[in-house]
């Protein structure tokens, strides 16, 4: 533990969430170790959304990058947001 | 004929930026330099805090740059290269130094070739006598792992550097800290191997050595500065859910940073009694903690109205003042700048009048609209104030 960092304060924990993230991507949508899968995290653009929407590219060489957007924070999203967001494609 | 270097100088909020970006600017070498200073919200505060000499250039340029739809970046290098071609300024290098809040990666693609599309003649121009030679990252040592974990745009900020510069390293004295320092240093290597890491304050350190002309190239940075940058333009490109088609991007359409991200000013006409102002501090910075992300200033202390003191708070740490012989402009009122994350700004402006008009009363009501688990003061809030 840092010892010069606020022990209490409140972690979010964003490493390895998107690692998990990203994990979930791979998975769900059977892509193998040339893809890249690119996750961060943007204002919503749309009214009536929530704050923040996570933002995950996935890059298929030779290929038009496809976008999942998930209208919930990276430390909020789960497997199922992923699934419901489209990330099942294959 | 060399393109000018251009640097990013970036960082997250309070982790040193300016402190490094003066200690560069008072090497005589640097006597060549254009200082670009852009800062978050409508309220510009650090080029006051930024000591650019006489031969410099500077220009500050409000709301985030990494927010900004269009070419922002590419507009201010622009006008910089016209004033050039008019002989009116001369220089030989420009550092950008980014808001802590910045999100590198539209930054950078503005920067590199191949990266955001040309938008005319103006983006040409700029494409053809600027490059980007360098991404340089301040760590703060006591807010760098709670930033990693909790702001997304401070692991995108470690990512794309090609330098790293661990800040506030002297606060680390005992064996205990060291340790946790090495242990930052391997966690930095994780999120981005390729950069080289150094000791802002080790004896041999030299700053002038972070803007020297080299060539930055995002690819070796690894997959996920690649990805980002990738992204970054597909997403520009992309009309987002629930919207038409063909919509035309707005100014909106690109906001990095959530409305629970809010920027706001604190101004004082009168000058400041030093021991109520150190109340305030301490009582929003304990009651505020992480969510209290950065505040910055210059305050006219009623001791010494001469004297103007800058103030700089990091989530729970305030840190001790420093005092400056002279206000470095006409403007001699109290300003204080505030980037909150869900804090509000009228329970803080209220904090802020009820400690300097001596009303407990309105400042206790004021700390429970912030949310303040404690009221008790914090020692170190309270000391480090009064510290000269």
């Amino acid at each position: 533990m840092n010892r010069l960092a606020n022990p209490f304060a409140p972690r979010r924990a964003l490493p390895e969430k998107t690692r998990q993230i990203k994990a979930w991507v791979c998975e769900l949508c059977n892509l193998d170790d040339a893809v890249v899968v690119s996750v961060t995290e943007l204002a919503c653009r749309d009214e009536d959304c929530p704050d923040i929407e996570t933002v995950i590219g996935i890059m298929r060489p030779g290929e038009k990058i496809e976008i999942i957007r998930v209208h919930k924070e990276v430390a909020e999203v789960t497997r199922e947001d992923v699934i419901g967001a489209g990330g099942n494609s294959n | 004929m060399d393109k000018t270097p251009v640097f990013v100088l970036t960082g997250f909020l309070g982790a040193g930026k300016s402190t490094l970006l003066n200690r560069v600017l008072a090497d005589p070498a640097f006597g060549d330099t254009a200082v670009i200073i852009n800062e978050f919200g409508d309220v510009a505060l650090d080029h006051d805090l930024v000591r650019v000499g006489e031969t410099k250039i500077a220009r500050t340029t409000t709301g985030c740059l990494c927010c900004t739809v269009g070419s922002d970046i590419r507009s201010t290098l622009h006008e910089l290269h016209v004033l050039a071609s008019a002989g009116e300024i001369a220089f030989g290098r420009v550092i950008v130094e980014t808001t802590g809040l910045a999100d590198p990666a539209p930054l950078v693609n503005q920067l590199i070739p191949g990266g955001a599309q040309a938008l005319g003649l103006r983006d040409n121009l700029v494409a053809r006598n600027f490059e980007l030679t360098g991404v340089v990252t301040l760590v703060d040592i006591v807010t760098g792992e709670l930033s990693i974990e909790n702001h997304f745009e401070a692991t995108k900020q470690i990512a794309f550097a090609d330098r790293i510069v661990l800040a506030k390293t002297d606060l680390a004295r005992d064996p205990a800290s060291v340790r946790d320092i090495d242990s930052l240093k391997v966690r930095l290597a994780g999120l981005n191997p390729a950069a080289l890491i150094d000791d802002g304050h080790q004896e041999g350190f030299d700053p002038a050595m972070l803007f020297q002309r080299r060539v930055y190239a995002p690819s070796s940075l690894g997959d996920d500065v690649v990805g980002w940058l990738a992204l970054e333009e597909a997403v520009r490109g992309d009309s987002g859910h629930g919207s038409e088609p063909n919509r035309e991007p707005t100014a909106s359409s690109f906001a990095r940073h959530g409305a629970r991200i809010r920027t706001f000013a604190l101004t004082r006409t009168d000058p400041i009694a030093r021991e109520a102002f150190g109340k305030f501090l301490s009582l929003l910075a304990t009651s505020a903690g992480p969510r209290l992300l950065r505040v910055k200033g210059l305050v006219q202390d009623q001791d010494e109205p001469d004297r103007p003191r800058i103030i700089h708070v990091v989530q729970h740490a305030v840190f001790p003042p420093t005092i400056l012989n002279a206000w470095p402009s006409e403007d001699r009122r109290t300003r204080l700048v505030f980037i909150t994350d869900g804090i509000d700004p009228e329970p803080v402006r209220q904090l802020f009048e009820a400690a300097l008009n001596g009303k407990p009363g309105k400042a206790g009501r004021a700390l429970g609209k912030l949310g303040a688990k404690s009221q008790k003061p914090s020692g170190r809030a309270r000391a480090n104030w009064h510290a000269p």
